[in-house]
Parts: structure tokens; sequence; C-alpha cells
């Protein structure tokens, strides 16, 4: 009898224990956890659960609300931007979040010039101490989405007593969000524990632990059986639709700002002739992608604003063959002179469905009949190189939004720049005028009507086609409340209770 | 050749060795196409933010000086930086590398007791049930891919019967302060039972499995040399005397049939090494094959040399031990 007792005591406080641990797997990555340096999904994912900035996101919203700053007033020109800071935030060893430390964070960015640093410095004219509790920044020209810049985690404070000023940091962040990292063991696993001295609200669950898994196929094993409470990031959806029929398991879908799209290189025969690109435009078949790749687990895109986001519109027309024929009949090509083409992709980059993808859309242009497509391939390095250079034609791409606005869907594949940086090498100088008449522009009806004639410029020349719009997705125990997939795509592990 | 003098040549062939290595891995890696600084950067990084990366990386000099500046920073004992993390690669290397050694000795251990044990008896008891079933085992182990062998392993032993994690070194909710990053070495260390037995139950799973896999070359070198030995005079003079079978076996024929087999084993043991990435990357064991194939994928010339470099300096200075046991065995191996 005693021994029975003991033994239900042991499996007693062993539940007892691991009901205040949440276990989280994922096969990301964490690079760095240097808001200067930072710039991939993962790492960001950690810093926006340690970290704090000057604004946040409203929870499963895109609006955006005060967070360290609260208050802010801009200046009538838009060019100087004022933050109150509240004054009971603080890092996890007691250093106040004050205006110096604000100014040190956001100069020490700029100055050691990391991988998203630019998305300051191309704004950014000076920062300023007004007060101990008052931040001051210049812009270098009105941008109408600078607070949504200021919601990544580049502009975010570091404390300085840990972060050196001319290198970037290696270790762990000291916290001022709702945890603290307890323990990191690089590419094993990495432990967050309450942070006590966080002004917000205190999470859900205790202590969160990362595990890190090599492979989608592993994740989904440590999920069934039972190692870990959620799996985020990323299982294959073949695998999430067999989780889906397994009674032990939720699968919860959300929203995501990934888009994919297809780009056409308009400097490049015969890419060159919007007529091509436009029967392209008409016969490619997202739907089929999205049944057969992702079993329903992305929708088509008929924008290159995704959809749930202001002055999203569906522009982009409908599959419609005849009309595909036709335009290729224009451009001087038939089914005894087809137009034969290259399609690329890389095959890890984007995961395992890539190759998929492109098989399916090589089947839906050459239901023309005019068309015939030679897939190939190349590594991502050398896939970057290749678009870059202008090497490919026609090829898949994807998007992972810098800060959640329509000009971070635009500006960067249409303005001269950017087109050139991401392989269309497009240029449309009504279009940029456009662009820039929306960036500086602060009411967001008129900025909306300006992103829809850049929309309707977009089908016109065609140089990008976009074909879905990912979901995001995470598997869970069914014990586990509270997870949100929000279309800022921020995890917040806060939120989220072990029943 | 006199012992000392051997030793000395083998130490001093092997410099040209790494030298020859490095200038092939150093071009090779730059010659194929891809560039680090896109593959970390993507399109999204404007021209000026590259240039100052190619430049902070030294790859805006020419590749010769590029090379030299290598072999330098080399010689002063810096691998460099990993370009995707700003991180030393040697510190990389230093939080990767236990968990491969602690996955290799592992499956090495399994593999030779399996090799030794059943080789000698299967040797003993030619074309007996011993003898047949280790030949068919070989045969059949070394045809299985190690992934899908893993694969079964997990489902069965993770999924069906649950007695062993399917993935990593630790589970989440057991902690352990990790001293020297050997987690069986610091769980004993620090006196850590839970996270020894822990960490044993992770290891199992993979350790078997690549274990099993190199078995069967040991399997059958044991065997086949057994054979041989026991077919020695001195194997039917010991008989003769009426020693028994066993210590036959064990004490006359295995031990001399060990000497070739000893270098084989220690060659193997460097390769493993080296070559464990397909086990690691089915169970999510974080070492240097699954570091190796990550960085690969990124480019990261720096840490793809280091690591490289590494293992090189590794399986030689193996080779080198291995033959000095040899000449001090068998002095006619000094030429």
């Amino acid at each position: 009898m005693k021994k029975v007792l003991l033994v239900l005591l042991l499996v007693v406080s062993i539940l007892a224990f691991s009901s205040k641990v949440l276990v989280v797997g994922t096969t990301d990555k964490i690079r760095t956890l240097d808001p200067a340096k930072c710039y991939d999904y993962f790492s960001s994912n950690i810093l926006q659960n340690v970290l704090t900035g000057l604004v946040d996101y409203e929870v499963n919203t895109s609006n955006l609300i005060p967070s360290l700053a609260e208050s802010w007033e801009v200046s009538p020109d838009s060019l100087v931007y004022t933050f109150h800071l509240r004054k009971d935030a603080k890092f996890e060893d007691g250093t106040a979040i004050d205006a110096s430390v604000m100014k040190y964070s956001i100069d020490r960015a700029m100055k050691l010039n990391g991988d998203p640093a630019f998305l300051l410095t191309d704004i950014v004219d000076s920062t300023k101490v007004v007060d101990k509790y008052t931040f001051q920044i210049k812009l270098k020209y009105p941008f109408s989405a600078f607070l949504s810049v200021l919601g990544y985690t580049v502009a975010w404070p570091v404390n300085p007593n840990l972060y050196p000023e001319n290198a970037f940091y290696e270790g762990a962040p000291s916290s001022s969000g709702p945890y603290k990292i307890a323990e990191w063991i690089r590419d094993v696993r990495i432990v967050l524990e309450k942070n006590d001295k966080y002004f917000g609200p205190a999470p859900k669950v205790d202590k969160v632990v990362i595990t890190f898994y090599e492979s989608a196929a592993t994740l989904r094993l440590a999920l069934e059986t039972g190692q870990i409470d959620i799996a985020f990031r990323h299982l294959d959806p073949r695998d999430i639709s067999d989780l889906e029929n397994n009674p032990n398991i939720n699968v919860i879908k959300g929203s995501s700002p990934q888009i994919r799209y297809l780009v056409l290189n308009t400097k490049q025969a015969p890419f060159s002739n919007p007529l091509v690109r436009k029967a392209i435009m008409y016969a490619v078949d997202r739907q089929r992608i999205v049944d057969d790749v992702f079993v329903g687990l992305a929708q088509p895109l008929y924008s290159m604003v995704p959809m749930g986001m202001w002055s999203h519109e569906d522009i982009f027309p409908k599959r419609n063959l005849r009309a595909a024929k036709r335009l290729l009949q224009q451009a001087g090509y038939w089914t005894d002179k087809p137009l034969t083409i290259d399609l690329w992709y890389s095959p890890t980059h984007y995961g395992t469905t890539e190759a998929d993808v492109a098989q399916v859309l090589k089947e839906s242009l050459e239901e023309t009949g005019i068309i015939k497509v030679n897939i190939k391939y190349a590594e991502w390095s050398t896939y970057v190189d290749y678009f870059l250079n202008g090497t490919m034609g026609l090829f898949l791409l994807g998007w992972y939004p810098d800060y959640i606005d329509p000009d971070d869907y635009l500006w960067p594949f249409l303005s001269v720049n950017g087109a050139k940086s991401m392989g269309s090498f497009y240029e449309n100088p009504t279009t940029e005028a456009v662009m820039k008449a929306a960036r500086v522009c602060v009411d967001q009806n008129t900025r909306s009507d300006l992103y829809d004639q850049v929309q309707n410029h977009l089908v016109v020349d065609v140089p990008n086609i976009p074909l879905w719009q990912g979901v995001a997705v995470v598997a869970t125990q069914k014990n586990i409340k509270g997870v949100l997939l929000e279309p800022t795509q921020i995890f917040r592990y806060y939120l989220i209770e072990k029943k | 050749m006199s012992l000392k003098d051997y030793i000395l040549t083998r130490i001093l062939l092997a410099i040209p060795m790494m030298f020859i290595l490095l200038i092939v891995i150093f071009f090779v890696l730059r010659i194929i196409p891809g560039d680090p600084v896109l593959a970390i950067l993507g399109g999204k990084a404007p021209q000026e933010v590259i240039d100052q990366k190619r430049h902070e990386l030294g790859l805006d000099k020419p590749i010769i000086v590029q090379f030299f500046d290598y072999v330098g920073d080399l010689l002063k004992g810096d691998l460099g930086k990993s370009t995707l993390t700003s991180r030393p690669v040697w510190n990389e290397i230093k939080d990767r590398f236990p968990a491969t050694v602690e996955l290799t000795l592992f499956a090495f251990l399994v593999a030779v007791l399996i090799g030794i044990f059943w080789g000698a008896e299967a040797a003993a008891h030619r074309d007996g049930i011993f003898d047949v079933s280790a030949r068919v085992y070989s045969v059949f182990i070394y045809a299985i891919p190690v992934f899908w062998f893993g694969l079964m392993m997990q489902y069965y032993f993770g999924m069906v019967l649950r007695w062993l994690p399917v993935a990593g070194r630790l589970s989440p909710i057991v902690s352990l302060d990790t001293k020297t990053g050997f987690f069986l070495l610091d769980s004993i260390i620090t006196w850590n039972w839970e996270a020894f037995i822990d960490v044993l139950k992770h290891l199992l799973m993979p350790g078997i499995t690549l274990g099993l896999v190199i078995s069967s070359i040991f399997l059958r070198m044991v065997r086949n040399n057994t054979i041989l030995m026991l077919s020695q005079d001195f194997s039917t003079a010991a008989r003769a005397r009426g020693i028994s079978q066993r210590r036959v076996l064990y004490k006359h024929a295995l031990r001399n049939a060990m000497v070739p087999i000893l270098t084989v084993m220690g060659l193997q043991l460097a390769i493993l090494l080296a070559g464990a990435v397909l086990t690691e990357t089915t169970f999510s064991w974080p070492g240097l094959g699954s570091y190796l194939v990550m960085k690969i994928r990124y480019r990261d010339f720096p840490a793809i040399q280091g690591t490289i470099v590494f293992f090189a300096f590794f399986v030689i200075v193996i080779s080198i031990v291995v033959d000095i046991i040899n000449a001090l065995i068998d002095p006619r191996v000094r030429y």
C-alpha cells in the first residue's frame, strides 16, 4: 500500500511539475539575439517575447498600440517623432529604460549596420534625448509607415550594460519583456522564464522550453509521442493533414503575411515582352497549387498586397487559358512554334514542397499548348546570385514582411532599386511616383487609393505574379489553450495556457 | 628506419597533406556558383549593405590574398567567424563537437561489441547457425540506408512502444549544468542521475542505429581474420596441447586476428566522427555533421572550411596514432 502511495505521489509531483512548463518544438534555429543584427523570423520571435519596443501590435490585429512609449507626437512636416516613455519599464537587472537607452540602442543599430539596419538608416536622420523620458527621432523624409518600422525588433532597446557599443553581442539579452532567458544551449534548447520586472501582464505559463529539431518528420514524431506540447514551424503539409485526423492533437490555422509569387525578369527575352508576361499571368493555376501541393494549407492570392491587409484588392485576373493563348499568338507563338522557357526554383530554401510547385506550374503553363517549360533549380546561394544578376527569367520567390504595411509589399518589388534586388528589373516612373506619394502621405484612405493605383499598374506591367498566401499552422496537444496565429506573425508564448 | 624516424616522417607527411586539402576546399568553395553574402542577406538588402558585408568578410580581396589571409589566421589557431552568425567558428565547433563524439563513441562501442563477439563465434562455428546468421546480418545491415533504419527505429521504439525519445539529446523538462558539453559526463560530474538516465535514453536509438550499421564491417573482418588464424599452425598446436576451444579462440586466434582489425577500427572511428551526418539529421542530434549540412546550405565559407579542416586534422591525427601503434606492435610496418 505504501509503495502504491509513493508511486502515486511521484506521478502527481511529475504531473504538477510538467504542467507548469510549456514545451515548444521547432525546426527553426536562432541565429542571433542582438536586435541590431537579428533579421530572421525565429530569432525575432524570441526577441518579441523577451524584449519590448516603443510600440507594439494589439493582440491578434495589425493595429499599432503604445508600449514603451505611452504617447507620441508627429511634427506638422511629418519629420520629427517625439515619444513620451513610460517610467516603470526596466531591464532584468533593474536598469531603467529611458530616453538615453533608446538613443543608445537606435544609434548603435544604425552604426553597427547589421543585416536589418537599413530599415532605420534609410529613413532616420538623427535621434535626440529631450529629457529623461522624452525621446525624439528625426527622419530624412516623411515616411508614413515609420511607426510600423519601430514595431520591428531592430528599433527595440537593448541594455547598455550588456550590449557593447561597437560590436554585436553574442549572448542572451537582458530582458525587458514578459519572459527572460534562463538557459540557452545553442541548437539544443532555449528556456524562457517569467520576468517579474516586466510592466505588462504576467505570462500564463511560468516557463517555456523551446527545443530545436533538424527535420519536420522528427518534429511531428516529437509531438505525437508527447515529447513536446506545441509544434511551431515547420510541419510538412502532408503531416499536417495527417495530424488533423489525430484525435489527440489540435491543429490551429491562422493567417500569415507570407506571400509567394513568380518573378518575371522584364529585361530578359522573352519576358521583356509584356504579352508573354500577361499570357503567363492568365495561365498560372493557383488553385491547383493550393489543392495538390498544400492540401488546402494556403490560399490563392490575386495581389501582391496580402489578404487581410488594408488596400488589398483581388486585382489579378482568374485563370483564363483562352486569353493566355490569344496573347501568346499575338506575341507570335503557335502550337507548332511554341514558346520555350525555363522556370527556376530553389529546392531547400522554401521547404520540401517547392519542386512540386514548379511541376504544377509547368503543367498549368503547358496546358496552353503553346508553352514548353523546362524546370531548373539552383541551391539558395546560387539562386540569389542568379536573380540579382538577371540570369533567371522566370522564377519562384517568397516574401515575409519587415514591417506590417502595404508599402512593404509594393515598394521593395516595384521601386527602381527594389525591383533590381528582387530580380524583375522593373521600371515605371508613374508607379514610382505614386508609391512615393503614398510614402509621404499620412491619411490612410488616401494612401489606400494610391496603392489601388499601384496594384492596377501591376496587372498591366506584370513584373510579378502573386500565387498564394501562406497559412500559419501550429499543432498542439489537446490541453494547450490560447495559441494565437496573428496577422503580424508575432507568436506570443506568454498568452498560451497549459490546462 | 628507426621508430623515431618513422614517427617524424609520418608527422611531416601530414603537413603537405593538410595543405593540399586546404587548397582544394578553399578554391572549390569559391569556384562553385553562389555568394555567401547574398545567401545571408537575400535580395532585400541595399547594395551598400551587401558591399559592406563583403568587405567585412574580406570577400572583396583577390582570391589568392584571401587564401593566404586564411592560412595565416589558421596558423594562429583562428578558424574565422561564421558569416551566418558572426560567432567564431571555433566556438561553434566546440558547441557541437561533444555531441558528435558522444554519439560516435556510443555507436562505436555497439559496433565493436557486436563485431568482435559475434564475429569470433561465427568463426568458431563456421557454417553453423551463428556463422550463417552473421553473414546474412552483415549483408542485410550493410545494405540498409541508415536514415531509413533510423526512421523505423523512431517509429517502433518511439511511436509504437513509447520506450525511447525520438530526437534530441535531452528532455525539455530535465535540467543539466553543461560544463564539458559531453552530456553523459556532465550528468556524472554534477551527480545528476535523472539527467544521466535521460541522456542515455536519448543516446540509445541514434547510437544503436549508427552502431548496427557499422557493425557489419567489423563483423565480417573479425570473422574472416579469425577463421584465418584458427587454421594457422599455432592454433592447431594449441588445440593439440589440449587447450580448450574457447581459450584457443579468444586467447590465440582472436588476439592475432585483431592486429589488422585495430587499424581499420581506428580509421573507421575517425571516418565515423566525420560521417554521422545522416544519423544526426534523422535524430535531430545537434552534432557537427548536421552543423556542416546547415552551413553548406548557406555557403558559410569560414564555417565549412573550419569544420572540414577540423575533421581532416582529426582523421590525420588518428591515422598517425594508429600507424604508430601498428609500428610498435609489428616492426615490419616501419619498412
